[in-house]
Protein backbone atom coordinates (compact mmCIF):
# COMPACT_ATOMS: atom_id res chain seq x y z
CA UNK A 1 0.00 0.00 0.00
CA UNK A 2 1.26 3.37 -1.02
CA UNK A 3 1.94 5.72 1.91
CA UNK A 4 -0.49 8.43 2.88
CA UNK A 5 0.83 11.92 2.60
CA UNK A 6 1.62 13.35 6.23
CA UNK A 7 -1.33 15.12 7.54
CA UNK A 8 -1.00 18.42 9.90
CA UNK A 9 -3.30 20.69 11.21
CA UNK A 10 -1.77 23.65 12.86
CA UNK A 11 -3.61 23.89 16.33
CA UNK A 12 -1.30 25.01 18.77
CA UNK A 13 -3.10 28.34 18.30
CA UNK A 14 -0.69 30.23 15.97
CA UNK A 15 -3.10 29.81 12.66
CA UNK A 16 -5.91 27.69 13.66
CA UNK A 17 -9.04 30.03 15.16
CA UNK A 18 -11.20 26.44 15.85
CA UNK A 19 -14.00 27.29 13.33
CA UNK A 20 -14.91 24.43 12.46
CA UNK A 21 -15.15 25.09 8.68
CA UNK A 22 -12.95 21.91 7.99
CA UNK A 23 -15.51 19.79 10.19
CA UNK A 24 -18.80 20.45 8.34
CA UNK A 25 -17.02 20.01 4.98
CA UNK A 26 -15.08 17.16 5.46
CA UNK A 27 -16.81 14.18 3.33
CA UNK A 28 -15.80 11.19 5.69
CA UNK A 29 -16.60 13.09 8.45
CA UNK A 30 -13.14 12.47 9.91
CA UNK A 31 -12.23 15.95 11.90
CA UNK A 32 -13.22 16.45 15.64
CA UNK A 33 -13.10 19.86 17.28
CA UNK A 34 -13.17 19.78 20.66
CA UNK A 35 -13.29 23.58 21.89
CA UNK A 36 -9.69 24.11 21.31
CA UNK A 37 -8.17 20.96 19.98
CA UNK A 38 -8.70 19.82 16.24
CA UNK A 39 -8.07 15.99 15.86
CA UNK A 40 -7.93 13.93 12.47
CA UNK A 41 -9.04 10.18 12.04
CA UNK A 42 -5.26 9.26 10.39
CA UNK A 43 -6.52 5.99 9.38
CA UNK A 44 -10.13 7.42 7.39
CA UNK A 45 -8.97 10.43 5.70
CA UNK A 46 -7.96 10.01 2.29
CA UNK A 47 -6.33 13.10 1.96
CA UNK A 48 -8.30 14.76 -0.36
CA UNK A 49 -7.64 18.21 0.82
CA UNK A 50 -11.23 19.73 0.58
CA UNK A 51 -10.89 20.93 4.37
CA UNK A 52 -7.26 22.71 3.24
CA UNK A 53 -9.61 24.96 0.86
CA UNK A 54 -12.24 25.05 3.13
CA UNK A 55 -10.06 26.78 6.42
CA UNK A 56 -10.28 30.51 6.01
CA UNK A 57 -7.09 30.77 7.58
CA UNK A 58 -4.94 28.19 5.34
CA UNK A 59 -4.22 26.18 8.59
CA UNK A 60 -4.38 23.09 7.22
CA UNK A 61 -1.21 21.46 5.48
CA UNK A 62 -1.27 18.03 3.56
CA UNK A 63 2.25 17.34 1.89
CA UNK B 1 -23.03 8.95 35.73
CA UNK B 2 -26.57 7.24 35.50
CA UNK B 3 -28.37 6.47 32.03
CA UNK B 4 -31.43 9.30 31.61
CA UNK B 5 -34.73 9.27 30.35
CA UNK B 6 -37.00 12.01 28.77
CA UNK B 7 -39.36 12.75 26.37
CA UNK B 8 -37.43 14.63 23.38
CA UNK B 9 -33.93 14.95 23.51
CA UNK B 10 -31.85 18.33 21.95
CA UNK B 11 -28.41 18.26 20.83
CA UNK B 12 -27.26 21.55 20.39
CA UNK B 13 -28.14 25.30 22.53
CA UNK B 14 -28.02 27.22 19.25
CA UNK B 15 -31.57 29.33 18.51
CA UNK B 16 -33.10 26.40 16.51
CA UNK B 17 -32.31 23.91 19.28
CA UNK B 18 -33.67 26.38 22.42
CA UNK B 19 -36.78 27.15 20.10
CA UNK B 20 -37.53 23.64 19.96
CA UNK B 21 -37.03 22.95 23.38
CA UNK B 22 -38.83 25.55 24.22
CA UNK B 23 -41.96 24.74 22.23
CA UNK B 24 -42.04 21.34 22.56
CA UNK B 25 -41.57 21.97 26.51
CA UNK B 26 -44.41 24.65 26.04
CA UNK B 27 -46.79 21.83 24.42
CA UNK B 28 -46.50 19.58 27.90
CA UNK B 29 -42.93 17.42 26.51
CA UNK B 30 -40.09 16.77 29.02
CA UNK B 31 -37.05 18.17 27.34
CA UNK B 32 -33.18 17.89 27.59
CA UNK B 33 -31.37 20.27 25.82
CA UNK B 34 -27.27 19.39 25.89
CA UNK B 35 -25.08 22.04 24.65
CA UNK B 36 -21.43 21.00 24.39
CA UNK B 37 -19.81 24.05 25.49
CA UNK B 38 -19.69 25.84 28.88
CA UNK B 39 -21.34 29.15 27.81
CA UNK B 40 -24.42 28.86 25.76
CA UNK B 41 -23.85 31.41 22.38
CA UNK B 42 -20.23 31.62 23.11
CA UNK B 43 -17.87 31.94 20.98
CA UNK B 44 -19.79 33.89 18.66
CA UNK B 45 -19.68 33.03 14.65
CA UNK B 46 -21.63 35.30 13.27
CA UNK B 47 -21.87 38.44 11.43
CA UNK B 48 -24.59 39.21 13.75
CA UNK B 49 -27.29 40.90 11.07
CA UNK B 50 -30.52 39.59 10.56
CA UNK B 51 -34.16 40.26 9.67
CA UNK B 52 -36.85 41.28 11.89
CA UNK B 53 -40.32 40.79 10.58
CA UNK B 54 -40.65 37.15 11.54
CA UNK B 55 -39.33 37.56 15.45
CA UNK B 56 -43.12 38.08 16.48
CA UNK B 57 -44.22 34.97 14.85
CA UNK B 58 -42.02 32.62 16.67
CA UNK B 59 -42.62 34.48 20.34
CA UNK B 60 -39.41 36.37 20.39
CA UNK B 61 -39.53 39.31 22.77
CA UNK B 62 -36.97 42.20 22.02
CA UNK B 63 -34.10 42.64 24.83
CA UNK B 64 -30.86 43.62 25.15
CA UNK B 65 -29.67 41.28 22.78
CA UNK B 66 -30.38 44.07 20.17
CA UNK B 67 -27.36 45.57 19.66
CA UNK B 68 -28.87 48.23 16.46
CA UNK B 69 -31.50 48.88 14.24
CA UNK B 70 -30.63 49.83 10.96
CA UNK B 71 -32.30 52.17 8.72
CA UNK B 72 -31.42 50.08 5.28
CA UNK B 73 -28.72 47.65 3.22
CA UNK B 74 -26.39 49.21 0.39
CA UNK B 75 -25.24 47.03 -2.14
CA UNK B 76 -21.60 48.24 -3.70
CA UNK B 77 -21.00 46.61 -7.33
CA UNK B 78 -17.01 46.23 -8.22
CA UNK B 79 -17.21 49.63 -9.28
CA UNK B 80 -18.70 50.67 -6.29
CA UNK B 81 -22.17 52.08 -8.05
CA UNK B 82 -24.45 51.64 -5.03
CA UNK B 83 -28.00 49.92 -4.58
CA UNK B 84 -29.94 51.56 -1.38
CA UNK B 85 -32.26 49.17 0.18
CA UNK B 86 -34.78 50.86 2.78
CA UNK B 87 -37.41 49.55 4.94
CA UNK B 88 -39.91 51.53 2.52
CA UNK B 89 -39.58 48.83 -0.60
CA UNK B 90 -37.92 45.97 2.07
CA UNK B 91 -40.87 45.84 4.24
CA UNK B 92 -39.23 44.64 7.71
CA UNK B 93 -36.51 42.45 5.91
CA UNK B 94 -33.98 44.77 6.91
CA UNK B 95 -33.12 44.77 10.71
CA UNK B 96 -31.21 44.48 13.39
CA UNK B 97 -27.78 44.30 14.13
CA UNK B 98 -27.30 41.63 17.55
CA UNK B 99 -25.30 40.81 20.09
CA UNK B 100 -24.97 36.93 19.16
CA UNK B 101 -24.67 35.21 22.46
CA UNK B 102 -27.03 37.43 24.23
CA UNK B 103 -29.38 36.14 21.51
CA UNK B 104 -28.91 32.41 21.91
CA UNK B 105 -28.81 33.08 25.98
CA UNK B 106 -32.21 34.82 25.83
CA UNK B 107 -33.88 32.06 23.70
CA UNK B 108 -32.12 29.27 26.18
CA UNK B 109 -33.80 31.42 29.27
CA UNK B 110 -37.18 31.43 27.51
CA UNK B 111 -36.49 27.47 26.99
CA UNK B 112 -35.61 26.68 30.13
CA UNK B 113 -38.84 28.93 31.86
CA UNK B 114 -40.86 26.65 29.59
CA UNK B 115 -39.70 24.28 31.37
CA UNK B 116 -36.77 22.83 29.53
CA UNK B 117 -33.81 21.06 31.45
CA UNK B 118 -30.60 22.55 29.75
CA UNK B 119 -26.97 21.10 30.49
CA UNK B 120 -23.62 22.36 29.35
CA UNK B 121 -20.66 21.00 29.23
CA UNK B 122 -22.68 17.59 27.70
CA UNK B 123 -21.57 16.76 24.04
CA UNK B 124 -23.57 13.81 21.97
CA UNK B 125 -20.83 10.89 21.06
CA UNK B 126 -22.59 8.65 19.23
CA UNK B 127 -26.83 7.89 18.52
CA UNK B 128 -28.54 4.93 19.67
CA UNK B 129 -30.46 3.00 17.69
CA UNK B 130 -32.75 -0.03 17.95
CA UNK B 131 -34.00 -1.92 15.45
CA UNK B 132 -33.19 1.21 12.67
CA UNK B 133 -34.97 3.72 14.91
CA UNK B 134 -33.17 6.65 16.95
CA UNK B 135 -33.97 6.22 20.45
CA UNK B 136 -31.43 8.86 21.90
CA UNK B 137 -27.47 9.62 22.57
CA UNK B 138 -24.45 8.42 24.25
CA UNK B 139 -23.18 11.92 26.06
CA UNK B 140 -20.39 12.61 27.67
CA UNK B 141 -20.84 15.45 30.32
CA UNK B 142 -17.81 16.56 32.22
CA UNK B 143 -16.08 13.84 30.77
CA UNK B 144 -18.43 11.19 32.08
CA UNK B 145 -19.93 9.11 29.67
CA UNK B 146 -23.72 8.10 29.61
CA UNK B 147 -27.27 7.48 27.72
CA UNK B 148 -29.99 9.80 27.49
CA UNK B 149 -32.68 7.68 25.99
CA UNK B 150 -35.75 9.70 24.49
CA UNK B 151 -38.59 8.49 21.42
CA UNK B 152 -37.86 11.66 19.65
CA UNK B 153 -33.91 13.07 19.14
CA UNK B 154 -33.65 16.62 17.99
CA UNK B 155 -30.21 17.46 15.67
CA UNK B 156 -29.39 21.35 16.19
CA UNK B 157 -26.02 21.01 15.78
CA UNK B 158 -25.29 23.73 13.40
CA UNK B 159 -23.46 23.83 10.35
CA UNK B 160 -20.78 21.06 11.44
CA UNK B 161 -23.29 18.22 12.05
CA UNK B 162 -22.32 15.06 13.12
CA UNK B 163 -25.85 13.83 14.46
CA UNK B 164 -27.05 14.32 11.18
CA UNK B 165 -24.95 11.36 9.60
CA UNK B 166 -24.91 9.19 12.79
CA UNK B 167 -28.55 9.01 12.70
CA UNK B 168 -28.54 8.28 8.89
CA UNK B 169 -29.21 11.31 6.84
CA UNK B 170 -27.11 12.25 3.80
CA UNK B 171 -25.83 15.54 5.50
CA UNK B 172 -22.78 15.56 3.00
CA UNK B 173 -21.67 19.11 1.49
CA UNK B 174 -19.61 19.82 -1.81
CA UNK B 175 -17.38 22.52 -2.07
CA UNK B 176 -19.41 24.41 -4.62
CA UNK B 177 -22.61 24.61 -1.27
CA UNK B 178 -20.26 26.25 0.85
CA UNK B 179 -18.72 29.30 1.36
CA UNK B 180 -15.82 29.87 3.79
CA UNK B 181 -16.09 32.53 6.18
CA UNK B 182 -13.92 34.85 7.97
CA UNK B 183 -15.11 38.29 10.10
CA UNK B 184 -13.20 40.67 11.92
CA UNK B 185 -14.18 42.81 14.32
CA UNK B 186 -12.82 46.44 13.71
CA UNK B 187 -12.62 49.79 15.24
CA UNK B 188 -11.86 52.92 14.12
CA UNK B 189 -13.17 52.25 11.06
CA UNK B 190 -15.52 55.12 8.54
CA UNK B 191 -18.80 52.21 8.67
CA UNK B 192 -22.52 54.51 8.95
CA UNK B 193 -24.46 53.14 11.56
CA UNK B 194 -28.08 53.40 9.62
CA UNK B 195 -26.85 50.24 6.69
CA UNK B 196 -25.69 47.16 6.55
CA UNK B 197 -23.34 47.20 3.74
CA UNK B 198 -22.60 44.42 0.72
CA UNK B 199 -19.95 44.03 -1.41
CA UNK B 200 -20.10 41.72 -4.86
CA UNK B 201 -18.22 40.89 -7.31
CA UNK B 202 -14.37 39.43 -7.42
CA UNK B 203 -13.76 40.63 -4.17
CA UNK B 204 -14.99 37.99 -3.00
CA UNK B 205 -15.82 35.41 -4.89
CA UNK B 206 -19.03 32.86 -5.01
CA UNK B 207 -19.79 35.49 -1.98
CA UNK B 208 -19.66 38.89 -0.60
CA UNK B 209 -18.00 41.36 2.06
CA UNK B 210 -20.26 42.42 4.22
CA UNK B 211 -20.18 45.74 6.94
CA UNK B 212 -22.31 45.37 9.57
CA UNK B 213 -22.18 48.03 12.09
CA UNK B 214 -22.07 48.08 15.84
CA UNK B 215 -21.75 51.47 17.08
CA UNK B 216 -20.17 54.78 15.74
CA UNK B 217 -16.88 53.25 14.37
CA UNK B 218 -17.14 49.72 15.12
CA UNK B 219 -18.55 47.37 12.28
CA UNK B 220 -17.95 43.58 11.59
CA UNK B 221 -16.41 43.44 8.49
CA UNK B 222 -16.51 39.84 6.78
CA UNK B 223 -16.34 37.98 4.03
CA UNK B 224 -17.67 34.65 2.34
CA UNK B 225 -15.69 32.33 -0.26
CA UNK B 226 -17.51 29.65 -2.34
CA UNK B 227 -14.54 27.33 -1.77
CA UNK B 228 -14.79 25.56 -5.07
CA UNK B 229 -13.65 29.59 -6.25
CA UNK B 230 -10.81 29.28 -3.12
CA UNK B 231 -7.46 28.70 -5.07
CA UNK B 232 -4.73 29.17 -2.12
CA UNK B 233 -4.67 27.82 1.10
CA UNK B 234 -6.09 31.20 3.34
CA UNK B 235 -7.83 32.22 0.06
CA UNK B 236 -10.81 34.01 2.60
CA UNK B 237 -8.14 35.64 4.45
CA UNK B 238 -6.66 36.83 1.48
CA UNK B 239 -9.36 38.30 -0.31
CA UNK B 240 -10.70 39.93 3.30
CA UNK B 241 -7.61 41.55 4.27
CA UNK B 242 -7.08 42.99 0.36
CA UNK B 243 -10.59 44.26 0.91
CA UNK B 244 -10.00 45.91 3.62
CA UNK B 245 -6.32 47.50 2.25
CA UNK B 246 -8.00 48.68 -1.29
CA UNK B 247 -10.64 50.92 1.27
CA UNK B 248 -9.22 53.54 3.45
CA UNK B 249 -12.08 54.15 5.72
CA UNK B 250 -11.42 49.90 7.15
CA UNK B 251 -8.10 50.19 5.98
CA UNK B 252 -6.85 53.07 9.14
CA UNK B 253 -9.29 50.57 11.34
CA UNK B 254 -7.71 48.27 13.88
CA UNK B 255 -8.78 44.70 14.61
CA UNK B 256 -10.21 43.85 18.02
CA UNK B 257 -11.72 40.05 17.19
CA UNK B 258 -11.71 37.38 14.60
CA UNK B 259 -14.18 34.63 13.48
CA UNK B 260 -14.11 32.48 10.99
CA UNK B 261 -16.50 29.33 10.06
CA UNK B 262 -18.46 27.63 7.07
CA UNK B 263 -21.90 28.93 5.82
CA UNK B 264 -23.57 26.32 3.74
CA UNK B 265 -25.23 27.87 0.08
CA UNK B 266 -26.96 24.38 -1.02
CA UNK B 267 -30.40 23.73 -1.20
CA UNK B 268 -31.99 22.28 2.12
CA UNK B 269 -31.73 18.67 3.12
CA UNK B 270 -33.89 16.33 0.75
CA UNK B 271 -35.12 14.30 4.19
CA UNK B 272 -35.03 15.84 7.74
CA UNK B 273 -36.46 13.38 9.78
CA UNK B 274 -35.97 9.27 10.13
CA UNK B 275 -37.49 7.37 12.90
CA UNK B 276 -37.43 9.01 16.38
CA UNK B 277 -34.82 11.43 14.85
CA UNK B 278 -35.85 15.00 13.62
CA UNK B 279 -32.56 17.91 12.76
CA UNK B 280 -33.49 21.66 12.32
CA UNK B 281 -31.82 24.91 11.72
CA UNK B 282 -27.73 25.16 10.11
CA UNK B 283 -27.75 21.54 10.22
CA UNK B 284 -30.71 20.83 7.82
CA UNK B 285 -29.23 23.22 5.81
CA UNK B 286 -32.07 25.94 6.66
CA UNK B 287 -29.57 28.70 5.81
CA UNK B 288 -30.27 30.80 3.08
CA UNK B 289 -28.22 30.46 0.06
CA UNK B 290 -28.10 34.26 -1.19
CA UNK B 291 -27.44 35.99 1.98
CA UNK B 292 -26.22 32.88 4.67
CA UNK B 293 -28.42 33.72 6.94
CA UNK B 294 -29.29 31.29 9.28
CA UNK B 295 -30.82 32.73 12.40
CA UNK B 296 -34.42 32.97 11.22
CA UNK B 297 -35.06 30.32 9.16
CA UNK B 298 -33.70 27.97 12.05
CA UNK B 299 -36.36 29.62 15.05
CA UNK B 300 -38.59 29.43 12.37
CA UNK B 301 -38.48 25.67 11.78
CA UNK B 302 -37.34 25.20 15.47
CA UNK B 303 -41.04 26.20 16.54
CA UNK B 304 -42.60 23.67 14.08
CA UNK B 305 -39.72 21.00 14.96
CA UNK B 306 -40.53 21.36 18.46
CA UNK B 307 -44.20 21.43 18.29
CA UNK B 308 -44.32 18.18 16.05
CA UNK B 309 -42.00 16.91 18.93
CA UNK B 310 -44.60 17.03 21.52
CA UNK B 311 -47.23 16.04 19.45
CA UNK B 312 -45.43 12.63 18.89
CA UNK B 313 -44.43 12.31 22.62
CA UNK B 314 -48.43 12.79 23.39
CA UNK B 315 -49.76 10.29 20.54
CA UNK B 316 -46.70 7.85 21.54
CA UNK B 317 -45.84 7.92 18.06
CA UNK B 318 -41.75 8.94 16.81
CA UNK B 319 -42.14 6.97 13.65
CA UNK B 320 -41.11 8.84 10.35
CA UNK B 321 -44.22 8.66 9.06
CA UNK B 322 -45.36 10.91 12.20
CA UNK B 323 -42.18 13.12 11.61
CA UNK B 324 -43.45 14.25 8.41
CA UNK B 325 -45.60 16.99 10.43
CA UNK B 326 -42.21 18.90 10.37
CA UNK B 327 -41.13 17.81 7.27
CA UNK B 328 -44.02 19.53 5.10
CA UNK B 329 -44.39 22.02 8.15
CA UNK B 330 -41.17 23.82 7.71
CA UNK B 331 -41.11 23.02 3.90
CA UNK B 332 -44.32 25.23 3.77
CA UNK B 333 -42.97 27.54 5.55
CA UNK B 334 -39.79 28.35 4.30
CA UNK B 335 -38.66 26.16 0.46
CA UNK B 336 -39.78 28.05 -2.17
CA UNK B 337 -37.77 31.24 -0.60
CA UNK B 338 -34.86 28.93 -0.02
CA UNK B 339 -34.95 27.57 -3.89
CA UNK B 340 -36.02 30.35 -5.08
CA UNK B 341 -32.68 32.24 -3.57
CA UNK B 342 -30.61 29.41 -3.99
CA UNK B 343 -30.94 29.67 -8.13
CA UNK B 344 -30.33 33.25 -8.03
CA UNK B 345 -27.26 32.54 -5.98
CA UNK B 346 -26.60 30.18 -8.77
CA UNK B 347 -26.50 33.01 -11.46
CA UNK B 348 -24.93 35.47 -9.14
CA UNK B 349 -21.67 33.44 -8.41
CA UNK B 350 -21.61 33.36 -12.18
CA UNK B 351 -21.19 37.17 -13.46
CA UNK B 352 -18.88 39.11 -13.85
CA UNK B 353 -17.79 41.91 -12.39
CA UNK B 354 -19.23 44.25 -15.48
CA UNK B 355 -22.64 42.52 -15.46
CA UNK B 356 -22.74 43.30 -11.56
CA UNK B 357 -21.83 46.82 -12.36
CA UNK B 358 -24.49 47.50 -14.97
CA UNK B 359 -27.00 45.60 -12.72
CA UNK B 360 -26.14 47.77 -9.67
CA UNK B 361 -26.04 51.23 -12.28
CA UNK B 362 -29.36 50.14 -13.95
CA UNK B 363 -31.38 50.09 -10.20
CA UNK B 364 -29.39 53.67 -9.15
CA UNK B 365 -32.63 55.72 -8.94
CA UNK B 366 -35.08 53.61 -9.65
CA UNK B 367 -37.50 53.48 -7.50
CA UNK B 368 -38.71 50.18 -6.77
CA UNK B 369 -42.17 49.61 -5.32
CA UNK B 370 -41.33 46.24 -3.50
CA UNK B 371 -37.89 44.59 -3.56
CA UNK B 372 -38.22 41.09 -5.67
CA UNK B 373 -35.77 39.66 -8.01
CA UNK B 374 -38.40 40.09 -10.57
CA UNK B 375 -38.78 43.99 -10.10
CA UNK B 376 -34.78 44.44 -10.16
CA UNK B 377 -34.85 42.50 -13.11
CA UNK B 378 -37.49 44.59 -15.28
CA UNK B 379 -35.84 47.71 -13.83
CA UNK B 380 -31.91 46.36 -15.59
CA UNK B 381 -34.07 45.14 -18.52
CA UNK B 382 -35.56 48.92 -19.05
CA UNK B 383 -31.26 50.26 -19.11
CA UNK B 384 -29.43 47.18 -20.00
CA UNK B 385 -31.99 45.00 -22.20
CA UNK B 386 -28.78 42.81 -23.14
CA UNK B 387 -28.20 41.83 -19.11
CA UNK B 388 -31.09 40.22 -18.69
CA UNK B 389 -31.26 37.39 -20.93
CA UNK B 390 -28.79 35.32 -18.55
CA UNK B 391 -31.73 36.12 -16.58
CA UNK B 392 -34.80 35.01 -18.84
CA UNK B 393 -35.77 32.22 -16.48
CA UNK B 394 -36.37 34.85 -13.53
CA UNK B 395 -38.32 36.91 -15.37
Amino acid sequence: MPNKKSLHIESSGQLCIYCGACVGICPLNCIYLDETRITFDEQVCTRCEICVKGCPVGAIEIG
Amino acid sequence: MQDQKTDVLVIGGGPAGSMTAKWAATQGARVLMIEKRQEIGSPVRCGEGMSKEWLQDVGIRAGRWINLEVEGARIYSPREKVFEINEKHAGNEVGYVVERDEFDKQLAIDAANAGAEVKLKTAAVAILKEQGRVVGAKVKEFGQSYEIRAPITVGADGFESQVGRWAGLPTNIATRDMDTCLQYRMTNVDSDVRYCDFYLGKCAPGGYVWIFPKAEGVANVGIGVQVSQVKNPADARTYLDRWIEHHPGYAKGKKIDMVGGGVSIAPPLKQTVTDGFMIVGDAARMIDPLTGGGIANGCIAGKICGTVAAAAVHAGDPSKEFLQKYEKGWRARLEEKLYRNWLAKEKLVTLSDETFDKVIDALDGVRLEKLSVHNILKAVRDKYPEVTKEFEAFL
